[in-house]
């Protein structure tokens, strides 16, 4: 198992996190999540993952001109996002929870 | 930050959405809709071409396939897919034979030896779009381009068609893909057109002679008549009419004599032919009345006689003559008609007026 395994279960986790408490257009999401660590993302996979949170109707875009560079698309968590998202963690955490014991247990410390 | 230019985001975009071309189109536009703008963001964040920094299109295309939940390739392959593995699978097999080849051309690949090549066919390009532009606007086209029935525009056509051939052809490599494949068409297109233009001008050449029948008094292929009576003589000053009583015009009057000096006959109102008796392509030579001892020889037989002796074998002569017989000599010596009355001259090998006469055995033995 590698990250980029465990990332296609929690990516659209990771991306409704870091858009919690900052709206963010798409580069810069990735950005965020590579400073928070999961260095392995790919530009597709968050690019992809936005289209599908997108489509889900958990994310809201507006588009915000720029003198120097192109226009940004910025993505936005809406109520059914920070819903989402509240679900998800709190499943996560039960989720990772349950893991850590099992780990425990074998005597694996974290 | 720099904005890049378009041509790369679009090729990009144009190759990821070819690799999700087994999705439903729905579902493709709503994942690739917004990807151009995405990618100008990106390319704007660092240094780098978009592929060094996000891969080959196609795996792009794998990655966002699968984070967007758009399933992996349907199991059932459709056309577009089918047709893309036909594409990959013909490739390789283009490379290997490319690799094979090459050691027969002394080269590494055939690639190799074809490339050198390339401005040559940029040339032969030019002209191909000026014979193109030539077909499509002439009425009879030749193997030289014409504007407008002159060769001075043709050649300048060719100049210019020649001209573009090689800028493009210097320039193509720098084209963005979707001009590539234009070109590429194009080019194909015109390869076929010289194809069939190459067959066309093949079968007019062998053909049946449709094209080149000698009909007419234009016609170069006629330039004198000789006109030789029932008992194979010359006959001189005879006029030709066609069925309306209208004189036919035949050849040319001009006569090239034995030293090669041209003389030229006055252009008569109503030709008489041949013009030059001189050239006449058979001769039989005025026999003396009184033939001799050997006389009668030479052509007893009938009509079978000449019809066999154009194969030229000396085996038809019918009657066993002596080696000397055979009165048809060189057309040296003046024409020398016989008169009307001379009915003695031995040499009629053509009865009917149909077939020339012939001389009958060519060799000189």
């Amino acid at each position: 198992v590698d990250t980029t395994q465990l990332l296609k279960g929690v990516l659209d986790l990771a991306v409704l996190a870091v858009l919690r408490d900052e709206d963010g257009y798409g580069y810069d999401i990735l950005r965020r999540l590579r400073v928070a660590g999961l260095e392995e993302v790919g530009d597709a996979s968050v690019y992809g993952t936005l289209r599908r949170l997108f489509s889900a109707g958990l994310l809201t875009t507006y588009v915000v001109p720029s003198e120097s560079g192109p226009h940004r698309k910025y993505y936005s968590l809406n109520a059914a996002g920070r819903d989402q998202l509240a679900r998800s963690g709190k499943l996560w955490r039960s989720f990772a929870t349950t893991m850590d014991g099992l780990l425990d247990d074998r005597g694996m410390a974290a | 930050m720099t904005v890049m230019d378009g041509p790369e985001i679009t090729g990009y975009v144009e190759r990821v959405r070819a690799a999700l071309a087994d999705l439903p189109p729905e579902v493709r536009n709503e994942l690739t809709e917004d990807l151009a703008e995405h990618l100008a963001e990106v390319a704007a964040e660092g240094e780098g071409s978009l592929v060094e920094r996000l891969g080959e299109p196609e795996a792009y295309a794998e990655e966002l396939r699968t984070a967007a939940g758009a399933g992996v390739p349907v199991a059932a392959p459709n056309l577009d897919r089918r047709l893309a593995a036909t594409m990959v699978g013909l490739r390789t097999r283009l490379r290997a034979a490319d690799r094979r080849a090459g050691p027969l051309l002394g080269h590494a690949t055939a690639s190799d030896f074809l490339r050198p090549l390339r401005p040559a066919w940029w040339l032969f390009r030019g002209y191909l779009v000026a014979m193109l532009i030539t077909v499509m606007t002439t009425s009879s086209p030749g193997l030289l381009p014409r504007l407008g029935g002159s060769s001075l525009a043709g050649l300048l056509l060719l100049t210019v068609c020649v001209a573009g051939s090689l800028w493009l052809g210097r320039r193509t490599p720098t084209l963005s893909p979707w001009r590539r494949r234009a070109v590429g068409l194009s080019t194909g297109l015109l390869a076929l057109f010289a194809l069939v233009g190459f067959v066309d001008l093949d079968q007019r050449r062998d053909g049946d002679g449709y094209y080149y029948e000698p009909s007419s008094a234009e016609t170069p292929y006629i330039r004198d008549v000789f006109v030789y009576d029932g008992q194979g003589r010359l006959v001189p000053g005879a006029r030709l009419f066609d069925q309306d009583g209208n004189p036919i015009r035949l050849g040319d009057p001009y006569c090239t004599d034995g030293t090669g000096v041209q003389v030229e006959q006055e252009k008569p109102v109503l030709p008489t032919y041949p013009y030059c008796p001189s050239a006449a392509p058979f001769r039989f030579e005025a026999v003396p009345a009184a033939p001799a001892p050997t006389g009668p020889t030479p052509v007893p037989t009938g009509p079978t006689v000449p019809t066999e002796a154009p194969t030229g074998a000396p085996a038809p002569t019918p009657a066993p003559t002596a080696p000397t017989a055979p009165v048809p000599t060189p057309p040296a010596a003046p024409s020398v008609p016989a008169s009307p009355g001379a009915g003695v001259a031995p040499a009629p090998p053509v009865p009917d007026g149909v077939a020339p006469p012939v001389p009958a055995p060519t060799s000189p033995s």
